[in-house]
């Protein structure tokens, strides 16, 4: 019960000179961690092979963890909110790591049931709760750079497949000897990867633990020295007021910045949903490829990168030039980039992967830098429980995005023969999609003060001496 | 509640230290995969 309690809100708020850069770091342990779902397909032959099973019948277990995810931010933002980052953390990493361990237990008895129960949905519901739960603190400790802050531990989701995807390869392989992740066709035993799953469970709890040891939330009042609250509200959209997430989800902004966030999603997503055949697809000649499938690989890592730099960098320049103008860049540089691929693309394989890199770092850009945009919006009150509801648009540009990809390209081959120009279409459909963002995004206004939070009475966004919140 | 500033910085170099390693390993090894994409 003792252990319990230290979880809870009022044992979490810092003691005086607590620094906050112990902040990012307990961020990122949690995102480094939930990150590795965007590196399921290293493991996916394995279990076809294994269950005996279709693509689509594995595929549906990222589906469901994905699906969680957004459910789990929209739901639990509330309680997010209310019971502070550490208990959130904590509760991510029990459903994570648990949602591994059944998983595993799901492999070794041959139950699939069993892999979408754990994964898919204990996963999922670690995954929403973890992805939100240090983007309210991490505001509160970085007023003066909110961009920068939420950049860190957003770009932590991004790294979280780089180093999942050659560390699940290399375990598969101690755990099989008969496995070569550099032979296509190769799968992994039921064994090896029973051994993952448990080795990726208990070795995900033990490093987000770290995050819930140093994770702290700033004492009422508190402010980094030399801050003036002042500055900040000189900007344009920026509000020193509160809205609850109950009114944010009334006003026309909040959802506007969904089409924003939907929009930027869905455009990225069909890039990197259909990564490795595009770039062998946009240099066959008669038939044959000039990108092998090592390469196309090779591809897929270099985006990861370009996805993971773009949340920070990204999101940290949107401190100095503002939210809406760097949304601006996002969505309007990434017509032209969108259209430039389509139109040139295939001349050089450099410029391809120069301009799809631009693109995905503009995709991870808009994730991170989205919780920043909130505060300026609606405040810190709620603005991790406004940030769990607009995650909804990533859950609906998850099934939109790779439905557009797939659809035009279904109409104009079958895999193996496709060529750039099979791929116009779509893409001339993603510059409209991005047009749509972009129209939102100048819409944008500041929220009315009717959906402000009262401003008698002590602050919104502090707690009481007892770490309650006030409302 | 107070730490001393020495337990604090050490906390810090530790968790910027745990950080560091886990993405400089993933980048790392994606730079070597990915640098099949102009070798290959």
């Amino acid at each position: 019960m003792r252990l319990l309690s230290a979880l809870d809100h009022q044992h979490t708020v810092a003691p005086p000179g607590y620094s906050r850069w112990l902040i990012p770091p307990a961020a990122l342990s949690v995102h480094l961690c939930i990150g590795q779902a965007y590196a399921t397909s290293v493991y996916k032959n394995s279990l076809i092979a294994h269950f005996d099973a279709s693509q689509t019948a594995i595929g549906i277990i990222f589906s469901i963890a994905i699906v969680m995810l957004g459910l789990s931010a929209a739901v639990g933002g509330t309680w997010v909110e209310a019971n502070g980052p550490r208990k959130a953390m904590f509760v991510s990493a029990s459903f994570w790591a648990s949602g591994f361990l059944v998983g595993a237990l799901g492999i070794a008895t041959g139950q699939l049931w069993l892999v979408y129960l754990g994964y898919g949905f204990l996963g999922g519901i670690g995954l929403g709760i973890g992805y939100i739960s240090p983007v309210s603190t991490l505001i509160k400790w970085f007023p003066d750079r909110p961009g920068l802050a939420t950049g860190l531990a957003i770009m932590g989701f991004g790294g979280g497949a780089l180093v999942a995807s050659p560390l699940s390869r290399q375990l598969l392989e101690l755990y099989d000897s008969g496995y070569d992740s550099g032979v296509a066709g190769s799968v992994a035993s039921s064994g090896a990867l029973v051994g993952l799953f448990v080795t990726l469970g208990i070795g995900y709890f033990v490093i987000m633990m770290f995050g819930v040891v140093n994770v702290r939330v700033p004492p009422p009042g508190w402010r980094p020295a030399g801050f003036d609250p002042a500055t900040v509200a000189t900007k344009p959209l920026v509000t020193t007021a509160n809205v609850s997430a109950s009114n944010a989800i009334r006003t026309r902004s909040f959802w506007l910045l969904w089409v924003v966030l939907f929009c930027n999603v869905t455009a990225g997503i069909g890039i990197l949903e259909q990564a490795s055949p595009m770039i062998q697809d946009f240099f066959r000649d008669g038939g044959t490829s000039s990108v092998t499938v090592a390469a196309a690989g090779g591809f897929v890592g270099l985006l990861s990168l370009f996805n993971m730099a773009g949340r920070f960098a990204w999101s940290s320049t949107s401190d100095l030039i503002g939210r809406k103008p760097i949304y601006m860049l996002y969505l309007g540089v990434g017509m032209v980039l969108y259209a430039l691929l389509a139109a040139v693309g295939h001349a050089a394989t450099a410029l391809f992967v120069l301009l799809a890199g631009v693109i995905l770092s503009f995709y991870g850009g808009g994730f991170a830098t989205v919780p920043a945009y909130l505060r300026d919006l609606f405040g810190t009150f709620q603005v991790g429980a406004i940030h769990g509801r607009l995650l909804t648009a990533w859950s609906a540009a998850g099934i939109a995005g790779p439905l557009i990809i797939n659809g035009f390209l279904d109409a104009q081959g079958k895999p193996g023969t496709l060529t750039a120009t099979a791929y116009r279409p779509a893409l001339f459909t993603m510059v409209g999609v991005l047009a749509i963002g972009f129209i939102a995004n100048l819409l944008i206004r500041p929220v009315p003060d009717r959906f402000h939070e009262p401003a008698a009475g002590p602050p919104p966004q502090t707690v009481t001496a007892e770490g309650t919140p006030t409302r | 509640m107070s730490q001393p500033p020495e337990h604090q910085s050490a906390r810090l170099w530790l968790s910027w230290l745990l950080v560091a390693a886990l993405l400089g390993y993933g980048v790392t090894q994606t730079v070597i995969t990915a640098a099949k994409l102009f070798t290959s």
